[in-house]
């Protein structure tokens, strides 16, 4: 008997990209066997190499829409986008994770194969165009990831996040797979594409399709940590490793919200009335609720995620129009986050790389006079995360709000700005807490080669994209006009 | 002016911008041990920026061009959202570009070369130089915005690394004020360019489209609540951000925290300059883009300004610390400027824009007279200081003058703007000229108060206020120069802005 294969669409160049990180991460492990402990850098090295590989991969898929496996992914710009910001992010972690992981002693070959397996399920996730390869992507970056936040196996916070995370992330992934269940029985369909035509053609009316499309919008929730589904964040910031952290913080939000974008803007927009309003509740709360929160913050890496709670509400304010300007935004928002976010985590990686709790805010008193690069560069991530320009993080806030202008969506946008304006009081509170005199806690140290030229790339590239930010945007453009 | 024609193909202003980069950008890979080549770089780069502008200054052709604008530079930056680079210049920006050039150079001059940290003392101004001059020359929204947000983060590191007492408070308090007012004024940026682009299908951000197309229309409040007109709207939006600035009262507790804080080479270009900026703005924004607005709202506004001429002038006088004197009679006279944009009228204007210049040079003069008191005497307090005249003649004599400009005395700079507001509002409200004339009158009994009891009677024993050095009368000269051309020749500054603010439409109805 034969299986006849040729029907399935298979077309192992649509994710080249995706098999040449897997494909690292096989050869990684086997290294690791060989390679002596107290080289492990060269694991690092192999990986970045891997990384860059599919960096190079990854441009030919712009401008196309090559759907493959049965539907089932799609190699097309919006997934060149997230597979260039995921696998950037994913090398710059790779650069700075070495002097952390020596320093604090978990210096083994398996964190690297988890970081590019969740890096491959992430780049899935955001070629995914069928319920299925969704799923398997959020739940191949989870596992990951749950792993990697317990990776300070002998810290009791690491153990705490890893089990928090393990847990109500399974919990989440019930909502996901539950709704997928009922928009499958609802429509008949698993690929996004088949939903779509369907939701076109049929009543908007469906309670099955519409409580399906419920559930799976709370897993999505969780994994972009929006509130009121955000508990586990600030814990699971703060527990796990700095530079793990760092890795999470961006890189899950921005392949999440390409599944937002391509089951909201490009699957159900013809039920847009139906889910504005869920959306716009989950946006204002996020805004609010981390915002509000994030002030009362001593820890800088909880602070940072109650930020990351809140930006989590301005990136879903651009999807609330339904519109490709509303979506250009998010994605410019994304990589604008990406750069800032990694960036401020990054520093707090580098000075964690003494080994002591360092991301207590008292730690950080007059950095200035101590580490002026360090405290330099972290000011700029904090301008640009509060939105002051020249930064890139100005021009995020401006895209967003002007698509909300243009929707003539008032209500979110009152929101969003009285809540920028309270962002700036934690933001700040960070820079003045840097400038005040200081009080001998800071450890003099280096940095490290690798370290610094990644802090400094963020720095410039946050205040470049602030001065310049046409290119990303055109890019963005091109990347959110989705159609099924 | 338009004493020559200068090249116009020369991106002159985008020279005045990228000029005190450049010195920030030398300044910043000079080795900090080098004080004092760090300070002479400073000093270079403004002279050369002065000489910039004031080339600009003089190859100004009155009265010609697009609205009035010369100078243009138009680049794409945004295409797709319809940003642009466009600076442009006309007679409401003129002059206070040349007082930016002037008042910078004097601030890094004065700079004591022992400051810890000179280096980046002196590359914070040279950025914030670039960002104040930005705000007077940028002609798209959004970019002028872009300026209007980069000035605060030179002017909070100024004032929280190198003031003293409460810096960071202040610095904070200072920063937190601004930014409220500055987001709703990105709110009202963002509808202005909706509005506009629902109404002629462009979106577009330059000023010089919108302003030809004034917004309308009403918001219809649900629930039978009175409905708001949108470009009334639109006005608070950018009017919050401006007063805030200014400031008006009750807007200006920011104000003296953040002035008794500031080293003085700060506090120069801060009072000198970035209140302005405020007034500036009004003129710019809210005068030109929403004339009908500026008439219905301009009444309470003026209000304000009367009331903050008389709250400042009543804190001068009862205020022990010089520093703090000057700030609360910055904001008393902050208050005519105010008072002379609401009128509407083309006097009140004029000598709003007038006053602008005149306060700067008056103020700027005023804290570098209180810096130089302080630092011979060692102490700013009124009670501690007497006869500094009997050992310090010359001192006296530049500290007379200035005070009589300051208290308005006709002959110098300062009547001229009074003057002409006064008239304006005579014209428009004449209960609230009746006001300012009185913190005219205010003004003169704080201004002499202050001269008097530091300069007269015998000096303390031992008397140790030594005379002023070359470089103090070097700064001050420039300042007093222009105290008398303008006093002496008011003409001068009508007549090169006169066309501009003619042009403005609320002067039109």
């Amino acid at each position: 008997m034969t299986i006849n294969l040729n029907g399935l669409g298979i077309d192992y160049g649509a994710i080249l990209p995706e098999l040449i990180v897997v494909g690292t991460a096989i050869v990684v492990l086997f290294l690791d066997l060989v390679v002596p402990p107290e080289r492990r850098g060269w694991l690092a090295a192999v990986t970045v190499v891997g990384l860059l590989g599919a960096l190079a991969a990854s441009f030919p898929l712009w401008g196309q829409n090559r759907a493959a496996f049965g539907d089932t992914v799609v190699a097309d710009s919006l997934a060149a986008f997230f597979n260039i910001l995921l696998i950037a992010v994913s090398i710059l972690t790779a650069l700075i994770s070495p002097r952390f992981l020596r320093a604090l002693d978990l210096d083994y070959g398996e964190y690297y194969v988890l970081l590019l397996g969740a890096t491959a399920g992430m780049m899935l996730l955001a070629a995914a165009t069928s319920l299925m390869t969704i799923f398997l992507g959020i739940e191949l970056l989870s596992i990951s990831l749950y792993v990697l936040s317990g990776f300070a196996r002998t810290a009791l916070r690491s153990q705490e996040a890893a089990l928090k995370y393990l847990l109500l992330g399974g919990f989440a992934t019930g909502f996901l797979l539950y709704g997928m269940a009922l928009i499958y029985g609802a429509t008949g369909a698993t690929t996004l594409r088949a939903i779509a035509a369907y939701t076109t053609a049929a009543a908007t009316s469906n309670v099955l399709l519409l409580v399906g499309i419920a559930l799976l919008s709370v897993g999505l929730a969780f994994k972009v940590s929006a509130a009121p589904f955000h508990m586990w964040t600030p814990d699971v910031y703060e527990g796990a490793p700095t530079v793990v952290t760092t890795f999470m913080s961006v890189a899950t939000k921005a392949a999440a919200f390409a599944a937002v974008g391509r089951i909201f803007i490009a699957t159900f927009p013809t039920l847009w009335t139906r889910w504005y309003f869920p959306l716009v509740l989950i946006a204002i709360l996020s805004l609010i609720i981390g915002n509000l929160v994030a002030i009362t913050q001593d820890n800088l890496k909880r602070m940072l995620a109650y930020s990351g709670i809140a930006h989590a509400g301005y990136i879903l304010l651009g999807v609330l129009p339904g519109t490709t300007q509303g979506f250009t935004a998010t994605l410019f928002y994304i990589a604008a986050y990406a750069v800032m976010n990694f960036g401020a985590f990054a520093v707090v990686t580098a000075i964690g790389a003494g080994g002591e709790q360092t991301a207590d805010l008292s730690y950080w008193r007059g950095l200035f006079y101590r580490r002026p690069f360090l405290a330099t560069v972290m000011t700029i991530f904090m301008l640009s995360l509060a939105g002051i320009p020249p930064t890139v993080g100005f021009f995020a806030k401006l895209f967003v709000f002007q698509a909300l202008v243009t929707a003539q969506l008032w209500a979110p946008l009152v929101v969003a700005v009285i809540m920028t304006i309270v962002s700036f009081y934690y933001y700040l509170r960070v820079i003045v807490v840097m400038l005040a005199q200081p009080d001998g806690k800071v450890a003099e140290g280096h940095v490290g080669f690798s370290t610094s030229t990644v802090l400094g790339a963020a720095a410039v590239a946050t205040v470049f994209l602030g001065l310049f930010p046409s290119v990303v945007l055109d890019w963005a453009r091109s990347a959110a006009s989705l159609h099924f | 002016m338009s004493w020559y024609t200068l090249p116009t193909n020369v991106p002159w202003l985008t020279l005045i911008l990228v000029l005190p980069l450049v010195g920030a950008l030398l300044v910043a890979i000079t080795p900090s041990v080098a004080g004092r080549v760090i300070k002479q770089l400073g000093i270079l780069t403004s002279v050369l920026t002065l000489a910039l502008v004031v080339a600009v200054i003089g190859g100004f052709q009155q009265g010609v061009g697009n609205l009035h604008l010369q100078f243009e530079e138009t680049l794409q930056w945004i295409p797709s959202l319809g940003i642009s680079y466009h600076l442009g210049i006309d007679g409401l920006s003129l002059f206070l570009l040349g007082l930016n050039a002037l008042l910078f150079l004097i601030a890094i001059v004065v700079t004591d070369s022992s400051t810890r940290r000179l280096k980046e003392f002196i590359l914070l101004l040279l950025i914030l130089e670039a960002a104040t001059a930005g705000i007077l020359l940028a002609l798209d929204l959004i970019l002028f915005y872009v300026f209007w947000e980069a000035m605060l983060v030179p002017l909070y590191f100024l004032i929280g690394v190198w003031g003293e007492g409460r810096r960071i408070y202040a610095a904070f308090k200072f920063l937190i004020y601004t930014v409220v007012g500055s987001f709703a004024m990105l709110v009202a940026i963002l509808a202005v360019a909706g509005i506009n682009f629902s109404q002629t299908g462009q979106l577009t951000f330059d000023w010089t489209v919108l302003v030809q197309h004034p917004a309308t229309g009403v918001w219809h409040l649900p629930g039978g609540l009175p409905s708001i007109g949108i470009p009334q709207l639109l006005f608070v939006g950018f009017a919050l951000a401006f007063a805030i600035k200014m400031p008006i009262w009750p807007l200006h507790t920011w104000l003296p925290a953040a002035y008794t804080a500031s080293p003085i080479p700060v506090v120069i270009v801060f009072a000198g300059l970035v209140s302005k900026l405020g007034a500036y703005g009004f003129l710019r924004f809210n005068l030109a883009l929403f004339p009908d607005a500026a008439h219905s709202l301009g009444g309470p506004l003026a209000v304000l300004a009367t009331i903050g001429i008389l709250y400042g002038a009543f804190m001068a006088l009862v205020q022990t610390d010089l520093k703090r004197l000057v700030a609360y009679a910055s904001m008393s006279h902050l208050g005519f400027i105010g008072l002379g944009i609401f009128t509407g009228n083309l006097l009140g204007i004029e000598g709003a824009l007038v006053q602008m210049i005149n306060h700067g040079v008056i103020i700027a003069a005023l804290f570098l007279v209180v810096g130089m008191i302080e630092l011979r005497a060692g102490t700013r307090l009124r009670a501690e200081l007497r006869g500094l005249a009997a050992t310090a003649p010359l001192f006296a004599a530049l500290f007379l003058v200035v005070s009589l400009a300051a208290l308005g005395l006709p002959g110098l700079n300062g009547f001229v703007g009074e003057f002409l507001i006064m008239l304006g509002a005579w014209a428009s409200f004449l209960p609230l000229a009746v006001g300012a004339g009185i913190g005219v009158i205010l003004a003169a009994w704080y201004v002499l108060r202050f001269y008097q009891g530091s300069t007269q009677e015998a000096p303390p024993q031992p008397a140790s206020f030594p005379e002023v050095r070359l470089v103090d009368v070097g700064v001050l000269a420039p300042l007093l120069a222009l105290m008398l051309v303008i006093g002496i020749s008011p003409a001068f500054f009508p007549a090169a802005v006169d066309a501009t603010v003619k042009a403005l439409p609320v002067i039109l109805r």
